[in-house]
């Protein structure tokens, strides 16, 4: 059993650097946490969605091998990390935690779940290191839970190495309790003509900071880092990506959509380096959020430092409230007001998952979208 | 007597503090087929959103009954279900929503309140398929988001194909003649014909009078400078046709207005 406690001094000044100014949680400095050496895992089944997929389960950043269904190419890694995190500058803290690899080509999704539990507050981690070999195709949908009211600290991070002509795909699903934070990293390497897809998709928390790292290493690879977030009361979504363009003739999408109730931050913070010699890059950053409430707010930093010549880099950020011209042609179908705005709400958020090649994917998503979504059952009556 | 179908009394509406209708009176029989004719910015439109329930138009004095019943006091997704159609002079694009999910949702809604079984999904595209055919309608520009990358005729006969799915007792179309090459005309102009009963009312707002050599009308009105200054039958058109507008700003005094 890992005990390894974290020293949450590092949390006090985060917000006292660039790339965390919008984001504050100094309050973790003052929490002593726990790692639970027993963990209920009864409530893993209900968190079970695809009992014919593999199944990689972690609760407080420990791997249960007993809950989970490994399938050839899945094993447990010695070393907590590889070698891509380090790559980057961030700064949020790595501790000792199990870490699983998966490698090889696997048919079906590879589901991940990540759950922090706990009657005081836990602090972990939990690793997963994804290597695509030469032609090979792996997905992962990862849910990451906080189940109990606590302030917990998660600090759940994957690694992908995507080699040449490799496809990956990642869904990262966050639906934290109310005062659980949530800090997670995705670091992404890819080699010649490799497609990654991640999407990130956040329902829930105090505090979700979720960092993408990306290092576009060989020519022409293909990048989606798309995600949406719908939030309410005094809740805060963090965004942070960096994108770097290593190589020629890369082509990468940031497609960030979000909608704010309450009181709720949105931060959105996408960087795209283009390297000398990086030529023909294509790279397009967008964040749009909806906000349903006037004291709801959100900051879009985009940012772009580029070094070579003949390359597209675009970037927008738009921020606006519910289209009230759409709203009255929708009721003057005869469709009642509140459902009227879930379907905008829905149509919204849905445009984020446009880029997503895998319709698997995308209905898992759909669904967890709906869930979430006041009045989201009102949708699931119009499916033909 | 027969409850009219539609009663304008007196009517003034204003829109951000200006205001645009200045007393219109206009009653409508089941059945009964009203032309409202007038100049670019008379308040035509206005008057369709006013009975439509735009929330951005301040009713500012005079009534709406339909049916006998406060129109007034309806909200417009009540108004549709009630029964009043408003066809767009400027149909909104909906990013990210099908046409078939929207329609879904609208049929689904109205049948619910009243009190009629809710379609499902099979039924629902008999319907779409049986209407489509009645406005001549590509099906396959239904999969398309609301209006989105609809040309502006193919938006006009949307309009029409909803205001078949929804069935209502009042349909207001809204210049939705303009735009539209003379077979597309005829096309919409039988498609509304197609929707006319001894129960349901139409009111036609156009520029042009060819619209009415297809779709008849029992009554022509003109509405100038927010109030109906001359009532006829389909023979006004024609004079307007003839003496525009201008023309008819002599006889203002003499004539009684509906
Ligand atoms: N949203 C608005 N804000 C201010 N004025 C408006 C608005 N909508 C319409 N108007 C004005 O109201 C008048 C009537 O417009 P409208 O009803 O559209 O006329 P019509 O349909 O007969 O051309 C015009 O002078 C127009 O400029
Ligand atoms: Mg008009």
């Amino acid at each position: 059993m890992i005990t390894t406690a974290i020293d949450n001094s590092v949390f006090e000044k985060l917000h006292k650097t660039e790339a965390w100014m919008f984001t504050n949680v100094s309050a973790l400095s003052k929490i002593d946490f726990a790692c639970p050496s027993e963990v209920d895992v009864s409530v893993i089944a209900t968190h079970d969605i695809a009992p014919e997929n593999p199944f990689v389960v972690f609760v407080n950043g420990v791997f249960q091998e007993g809950c989970s269904r490994i399938a050839d190419g899945i094993s447990v890694n010695a070393d907590t990390h590889g070698d891509i995190a380090a790559r980057g500058d961030s700064l949020i803290p790595r501790g000792d935690s199990s870490s699983v690899s998966i490698t090889g080509t696997h048919a079906v999704t590879v589901h991940v779940l990540q759950i922090v539990t706990g009657d005081v507050p836990v602090a972990c981690f939990g690793n997963v290191i994804v290597h695509a070999a030469e032609g090979e195709s792996i997905s992962l949908a990862e849910t990451h839970i906080a189940l109990t009211d606590q302030n917990h600290v998660f600090m759940p991070c994957t690694e992908v190495v995507a080699e040449q002509n490799s496809n990956v795909t990642i869904v990262r699903s966050i639906r934290g309790s109310k005062e659980a934070y949530h800090l997670g990293s995705l670091h992404v390497a890819q080699h010649e003509s490799s497609t990654v897809q991640t999407h990130t998709i956040t329902l829930g928390g105090k505090c979700v900071r979720n960092e993408v790292y990306a290092y576009l290493d060989g020519e022409h690879c293909e990048s989606n880092f798309d995600g949406m977030y719908m939030l309410g009361k005094d809740q805060l979504v963090d965004n942070h990506l960096r994108v770097e363009h290593n190589e020629p003739k890369g082509n990468s999408r940031e497609f960030y959509k979000g909608v704010l109730d309450e009181n709720a931050k949105s931060v959105f913070t996408g960087r795209i380096y283009v390297k000398e010699d990086a030529h023909q890059t294509d790279a397009k950053q967008t964040n749009q959020n909806i906000i349903l409430c006037d004291d709801a707010s959100c900051t879009a930093r985009p940012q772009l430092e580029i070094y070579a010549d003949d390359v597209l880099c675009t970037h927008g950020a738009t921020t606006g409230e519910i289209d009230e011209e759409a709203l009255l042609y929708l009721r003057s179908r005869g469709i009642p007001k509140d459902a009227a705005r879930t379907l905008l709400i829905y149509a919204f958020l849905n445009e984020s998952l446009d880029e997503l090649t895998d319709d698997g994917f995308r209905t898992v998503l759909v669904d967890e979208l709906l869930s979430n979504l006041p009045g989201g059952n009102f949708i699931r009556t119009l499916y033909l | 007597m027969t409850t009219p179908l539609l009663e304008i009394t007196n009517l003034h509406a204003s829109i951000e503090g200006k205001q645009i209708l200045n007393g219109v009176n206009l009653t409508i029989m089941p059945g009964e087929v009203h032309s409202i004719m007038g100049p670019n910015g008379s308040g035509k439109s206005t008057l369709a959103s006013v009975i439509a329930g735009h929330e951005a138009y301040e009713v500012t004095e005079g009534s709406i009954l339909f049916n006998g019943i406060d129109l007034l006091e309806l909200e417009a997704d009540q108004r549709a279900c009630a029964g009043v159609f408003l066809a767009f002079q400027y149909p909104v694009e909906i990013p990210g929503v099908s046409t078939k999910f929207f329609l879904k949702a609208a049929v689904n809604a109205i049948r619910k309140y009243r009190g009629q079984e809710e379609l499902d999904a099979m039924d629902f595209l008999d319907m779409v398929e049986e209407k489509a055919k009645s406005v001549s309608l590509n099906i396959d520009l239904l999969d398309r988001n609301v209006n989105e990358g609809f040309s502006g005729g193919e938006k006009k006969r949307a309009e029409v194909f909803q205001m078949a799915m929804l069935d209502p007792l009042l349909g207001v179309l809204d210049e939705t003649d303009s735009g539209l090459d003379i077979d597309a005309l005829k096309i919409v102009a039988d498609g509304v014909n197609q929707l006319r009963t001894q129960d349901r009312g139409f009111v036609i707002i156009t520029h042009y009078q060819r619209l009415l050599d297809f779709i008849v009308p029992d009554f022509v009105h003109v509405l100038k400078d927010g109030v109906i200054v001359k009532s006829g039958d389909k023979s006004l058109a024609l004079e307007l046709e003839e003496k525009g507008y201008a023309g008819i700003e002599a006889c203002k005094s003499e004539c009684s207005c509906a």
